[in-house]
Formats: C-alpha cells, sequence, structure tokens
C-alpha cells in the first residue's frame, strides 16, 4: 500500500527525469527532440558489419547535435551500454575473421596471414569507433571491451606466429622492395610510400593494444635476434675485435627499429632517446652477454689460437666488465682444461705450452691474475706430478733447438726470477685484491712467465740441477768446438737464476775453452787425431762409468796424448772415460773400404778383429775387460750392419774381408738380437742420480737385518733410517725407494712396515 | 784389415798428481782437502773456479797436501804456528817426485 509520502517521491523523481530530459522546452517538444537524437545517435553507433557495403550515411551536423542533446540529458551513460551492448551482439562478426585467418596461417605458417589479421582487426576497430567528440571515456570503454574480445577469442598460436611476424619485421625495415602484405589496406590511399614498410605495421599493433600486451615477447624477439646475429657473425673469429663492430650494429640497425615498439610518439631525436635509454642499456647487456657466453665456450680454443685470437680476449675483457660471468669463465676453462689437458695422452710440453698461452692470455682479461690464480691451480698441481717437466721447461729454458717454439717470448726482457712479494701498502698505487680473490690468492702481479714455471716447484735447485744435466749432454756431444749457444743460453739463465746457481755450468763451459787449448798446445807438439774433452769431474753431473781398456793402436794414441798433457801440465793426469766419445775410422778391407762413425766400443771391437778374423762374444768382452753383454753385442751388431762382420752360429763373429756373396752383407743378418736399446745417454738424469745414491741405503736395510736376525721390521716412521749417517733424504724419498725394492720383490709389506723377502 | 782412425773425439777427466794417488783408483770419489773438506779437484771456497785458478800446495814432507789458497790462509794464521794442520808437524814442502818421472 502506498503511502502518500512514497506516492511524493514517485512523482518528484518522475518530474525530475522528464524535466532533465525535456530540458525546459515548452510542452513535450524538449522529449521529442530528445527520442529523435537517441535514434540518430543509436544508428550512428550501431556497430556494422564490414562486408555490408550498404553506405550508411549520416549527417555528421545531426549527429552531433544529437550527441550534443543526449550529453546535455547525461544520458551518454545510457548511451554507452547501448552501444556496448550492440557491440556484444555483432562480436561473432571479429571472431568469424579471426578464425578463418588463424586457420590460414596455422596450416601455412606464413606469418603474412598474421599480418592480414592484424589488418583486418584494425579496419574493425575504426569502424566501429565511435567519434572523439564523445569523450575520452566512451573511447577508452570502447577500446577496453574491443581489446578483451580480441584477446580473449585469439588462439593460442597467435602468439608464436606474432612473434614470427615481430622478428620478420627486423629484415623488413631495411628491405626496399616489401611484399604487398606487408601494406595495410589503407596504404592505398596514400600516394607516397611509407619511409620505412614495417611502419603501418607498428601502428596497427598500436591501434590494437598489442604492443602493451606483447612486450615481453617483442623484446624476447630482439634478444633472439641479437642472439643470433652474434652467434653468425662473431663464433670463430677471433683474429678482429667484435664487440665495437656489434655495437655498431645495434646502433645502425636495432635502434631504427626499437623506436617503433619503445619510442613510438617521441617526436624529437632526444625524447626518442630518452625513451630508448633504458631498453637500450638493456639490449646491450644482452649483446656483452652473449659474447662473453659464446667467447667462454670457446675460450680453450681461443687460448690455443693465442697471440692470433688477442682481439678475442680483449673483446672478453670488455664484455666481463659488463657482464659477471667471472665464474663460468673459470669453470669452463678448468673442465675443458682438465678434459682437453690434463690428461696421460697430453705431452708434458703441450701442456706447458698452453698453460703458457693461458698466463698471457688471462692477463689480457683480467690483468689482477685472479682468474689465472684460479685457472692455473689445476694445472700447476698436475705439472708438479709429471717426471718430466722440469726437463721440459729447462729444455725450453735453453731453446731445445728443432722443436723451434720455446716457451719463452724472444721480445720478453729476461728477468731475474721474482720471489713471492710480500704486499706494499705505503704504496701509493696500492688496491686492494679483487673482489672475487680468495683467501690464499697471492699478488704476482708483475712476475714473468718463466718465474711463474719455475714456482710451480718449491725450489729452482732441481732446475739447476737439471739444466746441468742438459748441458752436459749437449756439450759432450759437441765435437768440432763450437757452443757459442750454449754460453749464450747460459749466459741468459745466469741472468734468471743468478751467478752463483749456475756457477757449475761456468766451470762446465770453461772446460771446453781449456780442453780446446790443451788440444792446440799439444797437436803443436805432436800431431794426433786425438782430441778430447777434459773435464773437471766434481763440477759435471755424474757420468755413466765403465771400465775397459782400449786395445792395440787406441791405447797407444791415449798414451801418447796423456804424455804430452802432462807435459803441459805437470801436476794433472788424465784419467779416460773410454767409453764416451765417437770415433770415426776407415777399415781397409781386400775388396772396400769401409768409413764409420762410432762409439768407442765398436772401435775397440774392431780394431780386435784386425788380431785375428773370429772371435766370440766372451773373448772379445773378456779381452776388453768389464762390460756388460748387451752393449758388447749392440757394439757388433753395428759392424753387422755395415757389412763388416758377420754372425756365425755359437755366436761367432766372423771379419768378412770380401765382402759377403750372399746378399747384401747389411741385410743378410737375420733380425738382430733383442738388444737394441735406445743410445743410453752419457749422462745419468736426475733421477739415475738419486736412484744410485739410495742404493747406498739398501745396505742399512741387510744391516738391520743382521741385528735382529728374527723380524727386519722398517716402519717409515722409525728411526732406522737415522742410522746411517749423513741421511738427507726425505721419507717420500725413502717411501720411493722402497716402492721400488718392493716392486724388485727384494721386501714385502704389511701394514705400512716394511720386510726383508728372504727366501 | 788396416784400422785407421781418422778423428777421435774423447772425454777424460783431469786429476791432481799428488804422487801418493793410487793411479788405479779410477772412480774413486777421490781426497778432500783437509781444511776445506772439498774434493782437491773441486776448488776451495774462495775459488769459483777449479784447475789452475785453483791449484793444491805442494806435497809437505807429512806427506799430506791442500788446496794452496787454504793452506796459505791457515799458514797465515798465527795459531798455526807453521804446522800442518793435520798432524802439528812443522810444514816443509816436499821435493816432487812427479818431476823426476817426469822427461
Amino acid at each position: 500500500m502506498a503511502t502518500t509520502a512514497l506516492t511524493a517521491q514517485i512523482v518528484l523523481k518522475w518530474q525530475n527525469s522528464f524535466a532533465r530530459l525535456n530540458r525546459g522546452q515548452p510542452g513535450i517538444s524538449g522529449l521529442l527532440s530528445f527520442s529523435e537524437a537517441w535514434s540518430i545517435a543509436t544508428a550512428f553507433l550501431r556497430p556494422r558489419d564490414l562486408a555490408d557495403t550498404t553506405p550508411s550515411e549520416h549527417n555528421m551536423q545531426d549527429v552531433r547535435a544529437s550527441f550534443d542533446i543526449l550529453s546535455r540529458s547525461k544520458m551518454l551513460p545510457m548511451l554507452l551500454e547501448n552501444f556496448l551492448e550492440d557491440m556484444r551482439k555483432q562480436l561473432y562478426l571479429i571472431t568469424r575473421d579471426i578464425n578463418t585467418m588463424m586457420s590460414q596461417y596455422e596450416n601455412t605458417g606464413d606469418p603474412q596471414y598474421i599480418a592480414s589479421l592484424v589488418y583486418r582487426l584494425v579496419e574493425w576497430f575504426q569502424a566501429w569507433s565511435p567519434i572523439p567528440e564523445l569523450g575520452y571515456t566512451v573511447i577508452s570503454a570502447y577500446k577496453l571491451a574491443f581489446q578483451t574480445h580480441v584477446f580473449s577469442v585469439l588462439p593460442p598460436s597467435f602468439s608464436s606466429g606474432f612473434k614470427d611476424l615481430i622478428a620478420s619485421t627486423f629484415t623488413l625495415s631495411y628491405s626496399t622492395s616489401p611484399p604487398s602484405w606487408t601494406m595495410g589496406p589503407s596504404s592505398s590511399e596514400v600516394k607516397t610510400p611509407p619511409v620505412r614498410p614495417d611502419i603501418p605495421l607498428w601502428t596497427a599493433y598500436d591501434t590494437l593494444g598489442l604492443l602493451d600486451r606483447y612486450e615481453s615477447l617483442i623484446s624476447s624477439v630482439c634478444y633472439e635476434h641479437i642472439e643470433a646475429h652474434v652467434l653468425e657473425t662473431c663464433t670463430g673469429k677471433w683474429g678482429e675485435p667484435m664487440l665495437a663492430p656489434l655495437r655498431e650494429w645495434m646502433a645502425d640497425k636495432v635502434v631504427p627499429w626499437m623506436i617503433m615498439p619503445y619510442a613510438r610518439g617521441a617526436r624529437t631525436a632526444a625524447e626518442a632517446q630518452s625513451m630508448l635509454q633504458s631498453v637500450g642499456s638493456r639490449f646491450d647487456f644482452h649483446v656483452c652477454k652473449t659474447l662473453s657466453d659464446l667467447r667462454t665456450r670457446e675460450i680453450f680454443d681461443i687460448i690455443i689460437d693465442y697471440p692470433d685470437s688477442l682481439s678475442a680476449l680483449q673483446d672478453l675483457k670488455e664484455c666481463l666488465q659488463r657482464v659477471d660471468q667471472r665464474t663460468q669463465l673459470v669453470a669452463t676453462l678448468r673442465k675443458a682444461n682438465k678434459r682437453r689437458l690434463l690428461h696421460p695422452g697430453a705431452d708434458t710440453k703441450d701442456i706447458l705450452t698452453q698453460y703458457v698461452s693461458i698466463i698471457r692470455c688471462l692477463r689480457i682479461v683480467d690483468p689482477p691474475g685472479v682468474l689465472l690464480f684460479k685457472v692455473a691451480d689445476p694445472i700447476r698441481r698436475y705439472l708438479r706430478e709429471r717426471a718430466d717437466t722440469i726437463r721440459c721447461i729447462v729444455a725450453s729454458l735453453v731453446g731445445d733447438g728443432e722443436s723451434g717454439d720455446s716457451l719463452v717470448d724472444e721480445n720478453e726482457p729476461i728477468q731475474p726470477l721474482q720471489q713471492m712479494q710480500v704486499e706494499d701498502y705505503t704504496d701509493p698505487n696500492w688496491e686492494p685484491e679483487p673482489i672475487d680473490a680468495g683467501p690464499d690468492f697471492r699478488t704476482n702481479r708483475p712476475s714473468d712467465v718463466i718465474s711463474t714455471l719455475v714456482s710451480i716447484y718449491d725450489s729452482k735447485d732441481l732446475f739447476v740441477k737439471e739444466l746441468q744435466v742438459l748441458l752436459a749432454q749437449r756439450l759432450l756431444a759437441i765435437t768440432d768446438g763450437n757452443y757459442e749457444r750454449e754460453r749464450r743460453n747460459i749466459e741468459i739463465l745466469k741472468i734468471r737464476f743468478g751467478e752463483a746457481a749456475l756457477q757449475v755450468c761456468e766451470v762446465m763451459l770453461r772446460d771446453m775453452t781449456d780442453s780446446k787449448r790443451i788440444d792446440q798446445h799439444v797437436q803443436s807438439h805432436e800431431s794426433l787425431v786425438l782430441h778430447p774433452t777434459i773435464i773437471s769431474r766434481h763440477f759435471w753431473p755424474p757420468l755413466q762409468t765403465s771400465k775397459f781398456i782400449m786395445p792395440g793402436q787406441f791405447k797407444q794414441i791415449q798414451d801418447n796424448y796423456a804424455k804430452e798433457f802432462t807435459a803441459f801440465k805437470p801436476d794433472k793426469r788424465l784419467h779416460w772415460l773410454p767409453h764416451l766419445g765417437t770415433i770415426s775410422l776407415e777399415i781397409t778391407l781386400q775388396d772396400r773400404t769401409v768409413s764409420a762413425e762410432v762409439p768407442p766400443l765398436a772401435a775397440a771391437f774392431i780394431e780386435l778383429f784386425s788380431e785375428k778374423d773370429t772371435w766370440t762374444v766372451d773373448e772379445l768382452v773378456n779381452k776388453i775387460g768389464s762390460i756388460d753383454r748387451s752393449s758388447a753385442l749392440k757394439a757388433l751388431a753395428t759392424w753387422v750392419d755395415l757389412g763388416v762382420l758377420k754372425e756365425d752360429d755359437n755366436s761367432q763373429y766372423k771379419l768378412l774381408e770380401t765382402a759377403d756373396a750372399s746378399g747384401s752383407g747389411s741385410r743378410t743378418a737375420a733380425p738382430r738380437p733383442a738388444n737394441i736399446m735406445e743410445d743410453a745417454p752419457a749422462v745419468l738424469t736426475v733421477q739415475q742420480q738419486q736412484a744410485e745414491q739410495m742404493k747406498v741405503y739398501w745396505k742399512v736395510l741387510h744391516r738391520g737385518n743382521a741385528h735382529k736376525p728374527r723380524v727386519t721390521e722398517f716402519g717409515p716412521d722409525t728411526d732406522d733410517a737415522e742410522d746411517c749417517s749423513g741421511y738427507d733424504r726425505t721419507i717420500e724419498q725413502l717411501g720411493a725407494f722402497m716402492e721400488a725394492a718392493r716392486r724388485e720383490g727384494l721386501v714385502t709389506v704389511k701394514d705400512g712396515v716394511w720386510k726383508l723377502n728372504r727366501q | 784389415m788396416k784400422v785407421v782412425i781418422k778423428n777421435w773425439h774423447a772425454i777424460a777427466q783431469w786429476r791432481w798428481d799428488t804422487g801418493s794417488n793410487d793411479p788405479d783408483d779410477a772412480d774413486g770419489e777421490g781426497d778432500v782437502c783437509g781444511i776445506c773438506r772439498v774434493p782437491y779437484e773441486g776448488c776451495c771456497p774462495s775459488c769459483k773456479m777449479p784447475g789452475d785458478d785453483c791449484p793444491l800446495s805442494a806435497l809437505g814432507e807429512c806427506s799430506h797436501v791442500f788446496h794452496m789458497h787454504c793452506l796459505l790462509q791457515w799458514i797465515g794464521t798465527a795459531a798455526s804456528k807453521q804446522q800442518c794442520p793435520m798432524d802439528r808437524r812443522q810444514w816443509v814442502t816436499a821435493e816432487r817426485k812427479v818431476d823426476s818421472t817426469r822427461s
């Protein structure tokens, strides 16, 4: 039951509404004009099918007037609602178009269908768009409704299609003759083609709000584009700097492209620049990251290629300053080293060469040396375990002749070895250690390559010893008296290792000079074919010893020479090392002469054959003195090969006064007895020296045996080793010695205790 | 058969002729100077080059031999009283035996 109050209220409302619509016009004429305006406006706004070609004629003046009326009646919200409702009813038209074109795209995979779809959507959008006079609210509401619908209808495959389309704009933006599909439908009206063929596309995207929605997709397209370009242009090209050309490429090609998605609506260059700044630096970072990733992957080969790959390293350095990839670089390089370098198949020399290259390369990339320190550690540990590391380093120090590439750069100034430096905090240029330096990182900044190599080992004495052995080998092999090269090497090494350490080498060199002088003197008194090198025995590494006496004329010559020598140096005598040196011989046989350069032992044998034609090996050995059988056989084989001797059955050798008729003498000898050993070098290697020295201690073990006849036990940590006065070996050396003894079956080991193996 | 030697490159070591040395002591370590404990064929602590630059002293009558420099330095000190450091007998240089064997 309506109360009067309620009735009055309704009446008031009604009258208010009427007044609003009638706008104070006389009678209901206001109401009539309103209703006319409403119908004009709704007819104008009604979303039409694009396929419906019937021209809709609207008198724009009428339309504007009607909007004005509606606006004054505050009925625009109603109109908008109505319009949106109408639009919703018509949306199936758009859905239909989208579905057709998307299925075309899905069938062909050609992004041009996406482009047509975009243009079609733009057409729909523009056709339905209300006129701007309706105000911002209406436009944005329309836009929102339109986009919401479109986005809800677009199938998932649209994203990938859109991505392809964006990617194609890269090439598109520079092409001079773009395919026709890039032109929007509107372009037929525009007479002059746009400066860049991709511009209509971008405008279309913008209209549809695709740019905001797919922003991350667009940037990922750009990232991928950059990556592809970097990989394509830079992979394997280490000879020239790539970073600068890449940045140039960014500026030339990518930045103009970026203006479209990222700096639309910029009116001035400065404005565009500020809009592009943040996104540009993101892309620049990406360039650096891609390049540094690439170079990190390639680092091992880059180092192999050094110094041809210098530019790549400088690029990497610059990239690393921008991108923090240092740990990755270290990890990758360590892994590559482990896989490709530090395995038993690699030559020590190769490992050293690569190590030196790594040192040089990482110095370029990271001057403070933190990276190097981290990478070098496993290499150094590995090298320390290799037996021939020192020999290799020394060999390359003195220039290994044939192999050519020495580890040392000729241009590098020769410096004394550098010791570890204590940090000098009073230095005004002092800088703290880099942030990623480990706790045991040591700043050994200015040290040169050789110092670094030598510092693999704790002491340089080992190097000097090895150097002495090497020098001795070379000097003893010299017959023409030309050892200028060795002298030069020693002079250089003196700078590195210091005079005192190389004093021994100095004596060796002087022995060479003295020998020459003495020889000249002797020859002037009595011309002899013998030209000895006379050495100071305590200054040369231990030489292989053997006692045999040269027979016949050889002995004669030796004695003559010794006599002349003593006449020249009354207080000195000569002590021959008969098995060393070389003798050049000419053997006159009945039908031929044979010239040969042979070791003294072989010469001694052939001299014996001039006494009688047939000898057995045992006879020869007895005649000459104490030599082992295998070297005797080897010396005889020399002559068998030369066709001077022939091996009969029962190990008899016979002189062939006339060449062996049954084929060439050199080949009749059936396969040589298995005695072909490598030429034992005259000089004992450092290891051999140590082994020799250790043999002394073998006696101690046996003495222990005598003391304690029942159980003979030696633990590595008992004091038994100190039984021997002057014992100066380390536990490790003792361990190695005992291990060698165990291998020979002399001792057995159980629970860390060695036992003499008594049978 | 005739063997003709055209050229012979040999290696030899020199030894001091101390007269007392057994010539067959081929690879013995050799004697050391009683003063500096360095082998005769080495050099005394003040020298760098062995051989003629750091000769041995002449044989003493007591049959001891030292590096020349070592002996001179010892004789030069007041405490030495001109005695041989090994047996405290007056140091007298002996006649060289080697000279007689030669020529």
